[in-house]
This record gives structure tokens, sequence and C-alpha cells, in this order.
């Protein structure tokens, strides 16, 4: 079954290398806050009107 | 520095959008003439590209590959911009991935049609195009990982965590799967032979499962179902761990679509366990995305999106909880093999993806095309009509599969079976009619659905680029109380991404390792023979065909499969086989032990029409093999690539190769003269005729004293 | 009167939500409760900024106080500035506020589109937990003065205190969860292969299995030299102090599993317990996670310093300047606004002084001091501008003083958990055993003696107690989370559990220290009367006055003439001609009375004696039957600063035997605690206000009051939300439940422990058992305590 060997060194690898991205992560502080990323994605960041309609007149 | 302004790109977004529906349509239909198929042969209209064994894959591929493929990368890229508050990396990238991908689709429709398959279930695609996909995929990766350096949001949201798995996890399957050595253009072996095959295949087909269609849907549910519902996600704490711990648990559950087969015990057992494991993070999704609409139910009756959502979340915890059910041993004794498989991954795709990109679908397009959803009556009927349609599908498959499970394991007194397998067949075709039914329900719900988006589409203008405005990311980041610079902490992706190539390129040196494989110590049968030129040739008809699709080659160690089939497999049988052929599902009787246990006229005749053997078979007619001839030019090539692969044939047997293809051939012939059947050596009919008396015959051949 | 009954139902203020009691301002369409509300609306109306009501209703808060234009002055002042701001260069300054108004989504949104507002901003991101905004802005063209006052121009003024200067935010120490990420990664890989240990491998693939151990081997160096570490601490740490803590035999029996399946691995006689390993400190990690949940939007940590202002007004030579706190010398003149604490004692020589020191001592009266007179840091004066000398800096002020001795009675033992204790036997009992094994083996078969040592050493390691304590002191933390009621750390739990005596503070704990209940004697006022005293009334900030302003629950706006406050008297004005008297007795009926009451005041209209209100504390929905009720079980105390007004009530409530101390000041509070202590007590002290601080500092347990989970509390062991109080009794009740679930969990695992124990001494504990019970008995721990804990939450009631 040596061919475990290898779904072994790549299914840890990948492990690894989510580790890393866990540690990193939360050393960056991702979740520092747990409330607010969640209710910021409901929030559309369209351009207040005045400016829209400038950019629409360039655009066309 | 002033707020920035800049436009997400809703084209790419459409054109995904657009393919998902027009691949959807597709792959259904062609899921239900098999679905027919199975229960009429006649509607394989005697043609070798529409005969069950060839739609079947295309089927499968077309609906996971390119209607949740596509249904992937339209969330993905409509999420992915809006989370990071940036427009996709690269405007190209973003149309080769498009164009790349749909041109993918159409090349594997078109070789699996014409029977150019890798006989792997649901990695059949030929090298060319696995190299295809590889790029692609990597191409998509970078225009996703550039998006997520240039984002303007901070922090990164868990459903981009979802995506980054889903891009690593697939490529690194993606390449150790495929790696296989090309014969011609279009046909390859696989690098693994039999045990080793089985094992890379499930690890693969296991976590293609998880995260082509687990994880990345997850991504999108925590986006969408949080925006259709205006209310954040329950427990966004909750999400993160559950995130994680699916990671790091998902990749080791492969296995258990092995129990029982030739594989070692501990490697069964872990599959066991870590599926029973998988619970946990499955449902901690599951519930998290139930609770978001705690107390928002008043707006799940009146909005057909929640309603879809809230289905297709239904559907992925009873599929989250069936899975590991079916892992255990004592259950997937019952249900392997049978049609209760077929439920269960129809559960998940019609119901979980399925109804997740309808959601989708109906929430994107009229925003893209910033107009009202052309009815809402229309995508509620369409949900009734769905949900009618999955349970019309599962509950009469989940029947059949347990009916025909006990009918298959039920002797009479004197301890002799009690049904013969054709009868087993015969009695669930009610419920194969049913099915199909079901499946017909189900794509009407997707046509009224088309009907409604297109009248949508008319009514409204795409936004092409839809102007946004966000500050950009200052670039200082606190840590542990101090503030200082962070530039490239911010940078991470980009180490992230070359992570990730290092990481492909780990697989890339893989391509070596299987050189060592070769002498892998299974235990070997010193009467297990490399397989002649013909019955090689006949292999690879019977790979074409799709044979594997209804028949196994899997003798498991159970009284009553020994009683029907004889002596159950072992590891050793398989190691020349590649790829190997135990197949998953049996539609048709086993076959491991088919080798002279009929006449070479019977295979003749009843790969000619298989009712003239066996009254009331459905098994569609293979005539085209009567009259085409052995491509005998491929098998030098073909003797070599296995040569390399460490089957043992004599060196430059290739030479000689074909002319002890025709010494066999003859004798075959000449079997079947004296049962008054007049044909040619060279047809293809011989190949398969020897290849079929060759299987599973070699174990008798050993002396007593081996056998164990 | 029917009309502004109505009014009063029907309008709510389209900014905050509130009815709009005096008046309604209207503005196309919507109506606010104040110019404040709609000055608020204007702004954001201007900007595009209206989505702020359509993601949630009536998002704003009140806008009633006015803030002085003035008030971020000392912003400009480059050293104050400095202290706040935490990272500066060429052009950009990143300062963060805190907001206590933060409350919802709509909050969050504003906040964050600050540039539309601001362009000069470049960034403001919210951290809602902790209700800080943290912005970047180009100082060319801005100030931090402008961002402050930006901020309270749409109602989010940020809250500057003097412990705010040079402040660096809490360290938030992520090491556990590192060292949990990879004891879980390291856990995972472990077991996998480990399952060729547990179930066979084929002979043919003797290697396969080797490399399998030894990869083992190497993910467990990790979990040894680092996961693991958290214990080696702790367990130091106790051994420095000549005490058995629970870490130090689990770090034993860690030690032994690590150092046994190294043999096993490196002689190849075996392949170790290096799963178990992984996975016991992986759990236990776990459990130390949950149980160190923190809050992180309370500080249980405050002292005055964060109730002082950052800077305040100082005059010199006619010129007034910012002055940061412990600048202020002797002899300096400082210009003390209304509303505003007076951050030193000085001498009052300008202006009347109209002083609220409840906030010191609890007394909920406001008292006129004279020019002249001396008055005390920590009051806040209310009315009109006053100027007062420094006599002694702010260090040496009444209130520091006050603040720092007690901070010297402080020392709290926290190592004795009951836990610890019971480790401490198990521990023996576990080292008997294991000699006992080896002696038997001794005389049957010697080289089985190490094997059998070991086992034993592994399986009854009391990881089984540690996990059982820290997973269920996590879930009664968060039980009582959700119940708002916040503690510490765990260990208050079990000091909660073991108090025997329950000191309340009256004001702003029993009562909400507002006079709510107003009683009006004498002839029946018509509504015109009633508009009339309104108007009067409304023109004094006096507690007393805001209440019958209440009490008359009018609106409308009449004007009054000659309106004059004689502090400490009363108050008087011309309404629609009528002269109308409102005060003390004396005052208003102009002839000496004996019995003055400071809490009643009468009412004369053009000289003719109308009636008199009384007034008193209200007690908190429910209170007095909690008392009563808890009476029953716990020694009680009342304290008090106010006067005796209540005695009767509180002794009719409390029968005799409850101790009932009035006009109690600071240090008084915490003697009573002291004594109750030598008496061998253990006390839980409930309080409020700074006027508690030192006795809840120097109680057992001291839980403090609040009103809003982000409105301050003098440093404490637990934070109690108002409203909750009456459910004090339960709550209690749960923390003492919290031993109960320990034991249970315990016991549970202890079976476990035996089972495993059966096969150690016997010398036939194969990987496979060991890998079995580890995760069974971690597991089994983890649904009981949850359970328990949750069935005994629902049975008190509790959320």
């Amino acid at each position: 079954m040596s061919v475990i060997i290898i779904l072994l060194i790549a299914s840890i690898a990948v492990a690894a290398l989510f580790l890393a991205a866990f540690i990193w992560s939360v050393r960056d502080g991702q979740y520092k806050d747990e409330i607010a990323p969640a209710v910021r994605i409901l929030f559309d960041d369209k351009p207040s009107e005045q400016i829209k309609e400038v950019e629409e007149a360039k655009l066309t | 520095m002033q707020v920035e302004k800049f436009y997400y790109d809703n084209q790419t977004v459409k054109n995904f959008a657009y393919a998902t529906i027009l691949w959807g349509v597709v792959g259904m239909t062609l899921g239900l003439l098999i679905a027919v198929q199975i229960y009429l042969p006649a509607a394989n209209f005697g043609l070798p590209l529409t005969t069950f064994g060839r739609v079947r894959p295309v089927h499968t591929n077309a609906v996971i590959f390119a209607f949740v493929g596509n249904g992937i990368f339209m969330g993905v890229y409509y999420s992915l911009q809006r989370l990071c508050k940036a427009r996709m990396f690269n405007d190209a990238l973003s149309k080769i991935h498009f164009w790349g991908w749909q041109l993918i689709i159409v090349a594997a429709a078109l070789t699996l049609l014409t029977g150019h398959t890798t006989g792997k279930e649901y990695a059949e695609l030929e090298w060319p195009i696995d190299i295809a996909i590889t790029l692609v995929w990597v191409i998509f990766g970078i225009n996703m990982f550039g998006t997520i350096l240039k984002r303007r949001e901070q922090h990164l949201y868990v459903a981009i965590w979802f995506y980054i798995a889903t891009w690593v996890t697939v490529a690194m399957l993606h390449i150790v799967n495929s790696f296989e050595i090309p014969v011609s253009f279009l046909k390859s072996y696989s690098w693994y032979a039999g045990v080793q095959d089985a094992l890379v295949q499930w690890w693969y087909g296991h976590n293609a499962v998880a995260f082509f269609l687990t994880t990345p849907y997850l991504g999108i549910m925590y986006y969408f179902l949080p925006k259709a519902a205006n209310r954040p996600v329950y427990s966004y704490r909750l999400s993160i761990i559950h995130f994680w711990a699916l990671i790091f648990i998902y990749i080791w559950a492969g296995p258990h679509h092995l129990l029982y087969t030739a594989l070692p015990d501990w490697a069964q057992s872990l599959g066991t366990v870590f599926s029973i494991m998988l619970i946990a993070p499955s449902w901690g999704g599951m519930l998290n995305g139930l609770f978001t609409l705690r107390g928002a139910w008043d707006k799940v009756r009146e909005d057909p999106i929640l309603k879809f959502m809230v289905v297709a979340i239904t559907c992925y915890g009873m599929a989250t909880f069936e899975g590991p059910m079916l892992s255990l041993k004592n259950v997937n004794a019952i249900t392997h093999f049978t049609d209760w498989t077929i439920a269960h991954v129809h559960i998940g795709a019609l119901g979980w993806n399925g109804f997740l990109t309808f959601a989708i679908l109906y929430w994107i397009i009229p925003k893209i095309f910033n107009t009202p959803l052309y009815s809402k009556k229309l995508a509620t009927t369409h949900f009734w009509v769905g949900t009618i349609g999955i349970v019309l599908y599962a509950v009469p498959m989940y029947w059949a599969g347990f009916t025909q499970a006990m009918m298959w394991k039920q002797f009479t007194e004197e301890g002799i079976l009690k049904y013969q397998f054709l009868e087993t067949v015969t009695h669930i075709i009610p419920m194969y009619v049913t099915r199909s039914l079901g499946g017909l329900i189900y794509l009407v719900g997707v046509f009224i659905m088309v009907y409604n988006l297109v009248k949508t589409v008319k009514s409204g203008k795409l936004a092409a680029n839809e102007a946004a405005e966000a500050p950009a990311l200052s670039d200082v980041v606190e840590t542990h109380g101090k503030q200082y610079w962070h530039k490239w902490i911010e940078k991470r992706p980009i180490q992230m991404l070359v992570f990730s190539l290092v990481l492909v390129a780990i697989g890339g040196l893989l391509e070596l390792v299987p050189t060592f494989l070769i002498k892998s110590n299974i235990p070997t049968i010193v009467s297990v023979k490399p397989y002649t030129p013909l019955e090689l040739q006949g292999r690879d008809i019977y790979i074409r065909e799709g044979c594997y699709l209804c028949h196994s080659q899997m003798v498991r160690p159970f009284r009553d499969e020994v009683a029907r089939y004889g002596e159950y497999s072992k590891a050793g049988e398989f190691v020349y086989d590649h790829p190997f052929q135990w197949g998953s599902k049996r539609t048709g009787p086993d076959l491991a032990r088919i080798g002279g246990k009929y006449p070479d006229s019977w295979h003749y005749n009843h790969m000619l029409e298989a009712q003239s053997m066996s009254p009331g078979s459905i098994m569609p007619s293979y005539a085209w093999m009567l009259d085409d001839a052995i491509d005998t030019a491929s098998t030098p090539a073909k003797i070599r690539a296995m040569k390399i692969l460490g089957v043992p044939y004599p060196d430059g047997y290739d030479k000689q190769a074909n002319a002890d293809l025709m010494t066999q051939a003859n004798s075959i012939r000449i079997n079947l003269k004296i049962d008054k059947i007049n044909t040619a050596a060279n047809k293809e009919i011989i190949a398969m005729i020897a290849y079929l008396q060759r299987v599973g015959s070699d174990i008798k051949l050993q002396p007593a004293s081996e056998k164990k | 009167m029917d009309r502004a009954i109505t009014k009063k139902v029907t309008v709510q203020c389209y900014h905050c939500g509130e009815d709009c009691t005096n008046e309604i301002i209207q503005n196309q369409e919507k109506s606010f409760c104040c110019s404040g509300c709609k000055m608020v609306y204007e702004i954001l109306q201007q900007n595009g900024l209206c989505d702020y009501y359509s993601i949630s209703n009536n998002p704003g808060k009140n806008q009633k106080t006015k803030i002085r234009e003035d008030k971020f002055s000392f912003l400009d002042d480059i050293k104050i500035a400095a202290s706040l701001i935490q990272y500066k260069d060429e052009e950009r300054t990143h300062v963060q506020f805190y907001l206590p108004q933060i409350h919802c989504s709509s909050c969050l949104w504003l906040l964050e589109n600050l540039h539309k507002l601001a362009p000069a901003v470049i960034s403001s991101k919210v951290d809602f937990e902790r209700r800080e905004v943290a912005i970047v802005f180009e100082h060319k063209n801005y100030s931090l003065r402008k961002v402050a006052e930006q901020l309270t121009a749409i109602g989010y003024e940020p809250y500057l205190s003097f412990n705010d200067m040079g402040k660096q935010l809490p360290k938030t120490d992520s090491s556990k969860i590192y060292k949990l990420g990879i004891a879980g990664f390291c856990f995972a890989n472990i077991m996998l292969m480990s399952f060729p240990e547990y179930f066979g491998i084929d002979a043919k693939e003797k290697d396969l299995l080797v490399l399998f151990r030894y990869a083992n081997l190497i993910l467990s160096l990790p979990v040894f030299f680092y996961s693991a570490t958290e214990f080696y601490n702790s367990a130091w740490k106790s051994l420095k102090h000549k005490f058995l803590n629970i870490d130090a035999p689990i770090v034993l029996a860690v030690w032994v599993t690590f150092t046994r399946s190294l043999y096993e691995v490196l002689s190849g006689t075996g392949g170790g317990y290096f799963d178990s390993m992984s996975g016991i400190v992986f759990f236990m990690l776990a459990g130390r996670v949950l149980q160190d949940k923190t809050y992180r939007q309370l500080s249980f940590e405050r002292d005055y310093t964060s109730y002082f202002p950052i800077a305040v007004t100082r005059i010199q030579d006619n010129q007034t300047e910012a002055v940061v706190l412990p600048d202020i010398k002797l002899n300096d003149t400082l210009l003390i606004h209304n509303e505003e604490l007076i951050p030193a004692d000085g001498i009052l020589t300008m202006g009347k002084a109209f002083i609220d020191y409840s906030f010191v001592t609890g007394e909920s009266e406001p008292v006129a001091k004279e020019m002249g007179e001396i008055v005390y840091a920590g009051g806040k004066q209310i009315g009109s501008n006053i100027e007062i000398l420094v006599i002694k800096e702010v260090a040496q002020s009444y209130l520091t003083r006050l603040w720092n001795k007690d901070e010297t009675t402080i020392e709290k033992t926290n190592e004795h958990s009951f836990v610890h204790l019971l480790s401490r036997y198990f521990t023996w009992i576990v080292f008997g055993i294991a000699i006992a094994g080896a002696t038997y083996w001794f005389f049957k078969d010697t080289d089985r003696i190490w094997n059998v040592i070991t086992a034993v050493l592994i399986i009854a390691c009391p990881c089984a107690l540690l996990l059982s304590n820290t997973f269920t002191n996590g879930n009664i933390l968060r039980r009582l989370g959700r119940n708002h009621f916040y503690l510490r750390n765990a260990q208050v739990i079990e000091d909660i559990a073991t108090a025997d005596t329950i000191v309340f503070d009256k004001t702003g704990t029993l009562t909400t220290g507002r006079y709510n209940d107003i009683q009006y004697e004498g002839a029946t006022l018509t509504w015109q009367q009633k508009q009339q005293l309104y108007a009067l009334a409304s023109q004094s900030t006096h507690p007393l006055s805001k209440a019958i302003v209440e009490w008359t629950g009018e609106t409308g706006s009449r004007k009054v003439h000659a309106f004059k406050e004689l502090p400490g008297y009363g108050i008087e004005g011309m309404v629609e001609g009528n002269f109308l008297l409102l005060g003390s007795k004396s005052f208003v009926t102009h002839q000496e009375s004996k019995e003055e009451n400071d809490s009643i005041v009468y009412l004369s209209i053009e000289e003719k004696l109308m009636g008199k209100f009384s007034f008193r504390n209200q007690y908190r929905k429910q209170i007095p039957d909690m008392l009563q009720f808890i009476n029953k079980k716990y020694a009680l105390a009342v304290l008090s600063g106010d006067n005796a007004g209540e005695e009767k009530y509180l002794r009719e409530l409390l029968g005799f035997d409850t101790h009932l101390l009035f006009n109690q000041n600071p240090s008084d509070k915490l003697q009573v605690i002291k004594r109750l202590q030598t008496q061998g007590k253990k006390v839980i002290m409930i309080g409020d206000g700074l006027n508690d601080a030192g006795a809840l500092q120097q109680a057992n347990v001291g839980i403090a009051i609040s009103e809003n989970n982000n409105h301050f509390t003098p440093a404490s062991d637990a934070i109690l939300s108002a409203w909750q109080l009456p459910k004090l009794y339960q709550l209690i009740q749960l923390c003492k439940f919290n031993k109960r679930v320990v034991m249970t969990a315990f016991v549970i695992s202890v079976i476990y422990n035996l089972i495993g124990l059966f096969f150690a001494v016997q010398g036939v504990l194969t990987p496979l058992i060991a890998a079995i019970l580890m995760p069974c008995s971690s597991l089994s721990i983890l649904l009981v305590t949850y359970g328990l804990s949750n069935f005994f939450g629902t049975r008190l009631g509790l959320k």
C-alpha cells in the first residue's frame, strides 16, 4: 500500500498549509471582532448619488 | 488619499450564470435519458454514443463540473468582489477562465461520448483535458488570490476561507489522482494499479464531493444566505470553528467507499472513523445556516429564494448525516452497490447543490440586471415542483436499494440463494420508473426557472460594471496592542498563493514517486499473470463502453456474494489492473468471477442482444462490437506503456504482441464456429470475449496450498 | 390634557425612538424629541446617509443633553493629543475612540461611512465588541478635535477619560489558541497514522508501520514542547509555592507517556501512546480556552482614573487653557462646567456650587456649597459654571486617597480551589496503585514492572478532573453571561458558591437612584396649573425638579420670567402672570420650620400654598420579593450613603436581624465588610458607583450593578445587569451547582480510568484501548458537563 505514502504527504502538506493559514489569521487579528464582519457584509457599498451620476456620465 | 471608486465586474458573473443554466439543463436532461434507459433498453437507440455506458459519465461530469462548477464560479465571482471590496484581479484572466472552462466541458462531452475515458469514476477525462483543467484552475487561482491581495477590507470573511480551501485542495486532488501514462493522444493508463488505484481514486472521489460540491457551496451559503435574509449569520464564531474543523478532517474520509473491498482493514476503519467525525462540523454548518433564519420564518414564507435555501441546507444536513452512517461497515454491507447510493448522492445534487444554485440565480440575476424578478409566483411554483421532484426521486431509490440488497442476501432453507440476480432487478423496475418521473418533474421546474429568468433579463439592463466606492485598506494593523507597520502581513495572501503553488509542485514531484510504487508490496499471488494483448484490447473496450458503471468486479466476503459469484476478491488479483475496474454500482451482476462461467458463444449473443440469453435483462445491445475491428495498431504502444508501469512483459514483447493477439483471437473464432457463429477474428467482440473469459480466472489456477 | 397624553403615547422620535415628551420638532413628516436628534438627522440627510435609518429603526441615541461647543478644545493641546494618538506619520494619524453609544448595525454602518461626512477621514473601522472605532485621517487639514466633534455631531460622543492617556490596548494573548490549533493538527494526524497500530497491518507492510511510528514521533514533538507548556508553567508556579495543583500530576502523566512512547518507538517495541498524549493535551487546552471566556466589552479593572475627565480648564491670568490632570498644581484656578467632575479638592472661589456627590458617597441629594467652602474631588457640578482654587493635587485628593487606601487592603487567594485539593488525593491514590501494581509484578514477572507503572500513570492522570472542571466552568460562565451576569474569571464561580453573607448597597443598587416615587398631597392642580408648574420646574436641573417635571407629564413651552434658583432652598418664577414658588417649607412658606426634610418639596402659586410633594427612592422591580426570599437563605446587610429615610420600610422587609446602616461613607462600607470577614464570614458585596469601590474590592466577591453593559462600573469580580438583580438567587444557585456538575463528570470519567487501570495493572494496555478510552472519557465529560449545567440552568428558570 505504498501509495498511502503519497496520499499522506499530500494530505499532511495541505493540512500543514492550513495550519499556517490558521496561525496567520489569528495573529492578524482576523477573529478579534466576531460580530462586525458578519454584519458588514450586509451593507452595499454603492457610491452616494451625486458621485454616481457623474461616473455614469463619464462611462457613457 | 481619497475614497476609491471602482467597478464590480458583473459581465463574468452573468456569463457563468448563463453557463450554469445551460449546462444544468443539458446535464439533467441526460440524467433523465439514462434514468429511462435503465428500464427501457430501447432508449439506448443501439448507437454507441447514446448508450448508457457512454451517456452516464457525461451526465455526472456535466452536473458536477459544468452545472455546479459554473455555479461555484458564479457565486465566487459575485461574492468575492463584494467581500474584498475590489474588482476581480484581472479581466483577461476572468475571460480565459470562463471560456477555458466551457471549452473543457465541451471537449469532455465529446470525448466521453466517443468512448475516450480513463475508466475512473468522476475522473473519466483523458490526460489532455486533465492538463487543460489544471491550467484553467491555476488561472482561477491567480485571479482569486490576486483579488484577495488588492482587497479593501482587512477581514477575510469566512466564505473566502472556504473558497481558498476549495482551490488548494481540488488542485492537489486533481493532480494526485490524474497520474497517468499516455498511450496515444486520447488514451492513457492510470499510474496506479488495482487496490492502490482504488484507494487513490476514492480518496479523490470522496474529496471531490467534499471540496467541489461542499466547501465552495458552504462558502456561497455563508454569503448569500445572510444577504437574502438580510440578517447576519447566526454565529460567526461557529462558522469559523466549523470551517477549520471541516478542513482538518475531510481529507481522510475517502476510504469509506471501499469497505469490505480488498483494501487493508486499517485503511477501511480509518475511512469510517473520519467519516463519523465529520458529522460534527457538517452539522455545525447546517445549524448555523438554519438558525440564521431563526425568527425570520415569516420572511421565508413569502420569499422563494429563502425557501430554496432552507430545503438546500436541510438536504445538506440529511446527506452529511447519511454519509457517515453509510460508512459504518454493517450499514455499508447493505447499501453499497445498490441504488441507495444513487439516492444519497441525488439528495446532495438535487437538494443541496441544485436548490442552492437556483436560489443564487434567482438572487443574482435581478441584482445585476437591476430589475425585480419577473415573477415571484413562478419561482415559488418552481420551488414546490422541484421539491416534489426530489421526493419522487429519492424515496423510490432508497426503497429500491434496500429491497434489492435484501433480496440479494436471501437464502432458502436448503441454503441456496432465493433469487436470481435478474429477478432482483425486474422487481425494482417500477421504482426506476417512478424515479425517472421524479427526475422529469424536477427538470420541468428548471424550465420554469429558465422562462422566469429570461423574462427577468429581458425586462432589465445588465450593469456590466457596477459602480462602488470604499476607502483603501489602511495598511497599519495592530497586533498584541502595539502598533507598527504591517504592509507585509497584508501580503500574506501572496505567501498563501506561493504555498499553494509549492504544493502543486509537490504534487508534480510525486510524478516521480510512482516509479517506486511499481514495486508495491501488495500480497502477490503467483498464478496472477499479466493480460494477453487481446485481453488488454478487450479490457480497453470494456472501459470504453463504461461497463464498470453497471458491473462491479469486487466480490465481498459475504455468504451471499460468495455463493452467487464465487470466491471473494483478493488484493493480489488486481496488480495488473490499470485502472482498477471494481465499480461502485451493481445494476447488473458482479463480473469478478465471470471468466469461464459461460461459453464464448453465450457472450457473443449476449452482447448482440442480452434479452436473448437472459429474458427481461435491461442490458443494452452492443451490436457494433460484432462489426468493428480491433484497433491492433495501438497494441505495441499499449504494451510498452504497461511495461513502463511494471507489468512484466518480456522485453521487445510489443513487437510480437499483435501476433499473439491474432492466435488467441483465432482460437476464440474457432470456439464460436463450433457454436455455429461465424465471425472474423479481428472483431472487437473477440477481444471482449477474451477479456471476460479471463477476468478473475487466474486465482482458480493457483495450487490449493497458496489459497487463503 | 387628553391630547397631551395621546401625544405622549403616539409620537416617537424618528432618531432615537424615545417618546417626545416635552416638545415635538417637525422636519418633513419626521418628528424629533429634541433639536439635538433633529440636528443629527439633518447632517445625515445632507450627506445622503439616510440608510442609517433604514438599516434598523430609530437607531440613534437621545441627544437631549447638549454638549458644549468647546468641550473637546483640549484635544488641540499637542501633549494631550499625543497621549491619545496611536500612530502618526507625515500625513496620517491613527486614533481609536471608545463610543459607548455603539449598539446596532446602523451605528456600524454610519461610523464606517464617516469618510462621506469628513473627506479627510481615510478609513474608520468599528470593533463592535469593544464599542471602539479606529479612525485614520489626514491631519493636514483636519484635527483630532475635529474628528471628536464630528463624531459628537452625529450622536457618538467619544468617551475620553483620564486613563485613556497613552493607554495601550489590552494585550490580547492568543498563545493558547496557537497551542490549541497545533495540538489539534498534530492530534488529528497522529491518530490518522496510528490506525495501522490499532487494527493491525499486513506482515508485508511492516516498513510502512515503522514509517508511521516515526511520523507520529515527529508530530508529537510540537505538542510536547509547545502546546503542553501551558501546563508545565502553572504546575511549576504552584510547586514553587510548595503546593501541588492539578497540573502537576498531569504534567507527570504527559511526560511519562511521552518518554515511554519515545522508548517504544526507538526500540521498535511498539507504537507508543502519542495519540493519547496529544489527544489529552488537545482536549485539556480546549477546556482551558473555553473557561478563559473573556467579556472584552467589559472592564473589571476600572479605577477612579477612568471616571475623571482627561483634562480640565485652568484659568491663568484670565486665559483659559486645557490642562491634563497630573499637571494640576496647588493654587491653580479651575473652571468647572455643568455636569463636569471635580478632579481635585479645592475651595469654591466663584459661582454657586451645587454638587452631586452620589458618585462618591451614595448620597443622592445634591448639596449646595457657598463661596469659600471646600468641595471634594469626585463631586459633579450641576448648573452654572464654577471656579475652584485647588488645595490638594489630584493624587492627594480625598477620592484618590480613598481609592489607594482600598488598593492596599486587597489580597485574594486563588489557588485553594477544591479541584486542586481533590487532585492531590487523587494523585496519591494513583501512586498507590502504581506501586501496588509494580510490587505485584515484581514477584510475577519483573520486566513488566515499568510497563505497568507507566501504563498506570498514563491512564490515571487526573486530566479527567481537569477536563470536567474547565468544561463545566466554561459552560457555567457562558450560561451566566447569557443572563447578563459576567464573571471576571472561573475562580469567582467557586467564591460565589461558598459565600454565606450578602451585603447590598442601597442607592443605585436596590433603588434606581432616581425619585420616580412621588406622592402629592394638597389641592388638586388644574391642567393650567400643572402646565405652569411644568414650565417652572423644567428650568432647574435639580433631580427633584426633574422628578416633578416627569410627574406633571405635561408638554409645551410656556415662558417663565424672573426665574431664580436658590440652591438648597428652591426655585421661583413668573408663569403666565402667576408667581410660583417650589422648594423647602421655609422657602415656600417664608417661616422657620423645625422639621426640615430634604425629600419633601412644597408648592405655592401666587403665595397660596397648594400642597407638598414627598419623594421616595424607587426600588427596582421585584427587588423587595428578592430580598425577602434571599433573607431566608443568607445573612443580609444593607449599606446606604443616604439618610435613614428608608429605615422603617427596610426593617419591615428584612426583619431585625439584618444590619441596616445609613449615612455610610465609602470607608465605612469598607470597614463593615472587613468586620464581617473577621467574624469568618465569606461576603458578597453588591453595589454600583465608586462609593462602593472599596467595599467591592474588600469583599470575597464584589458584584457591580450596571444599568447597561458598557456603563461604567467600579473594579469588581463580577458585573450584573441591573434588571437581572431579581434573579440574583438563581444565579448564585447556578454557581453552586458548578461543583456538583464537576463531581458528577469526574465520577463518570473515573469509571473510564478504572477500566483503563484494569488493563494497565495487568500490563496489557494496548494503544487501541488507550486510544478508545481517551476520547470516550473526554467526550462524555464534555457532554455530561454541558448537559447538566444546562439542565440546572433551565431548572432555575434562567436563559
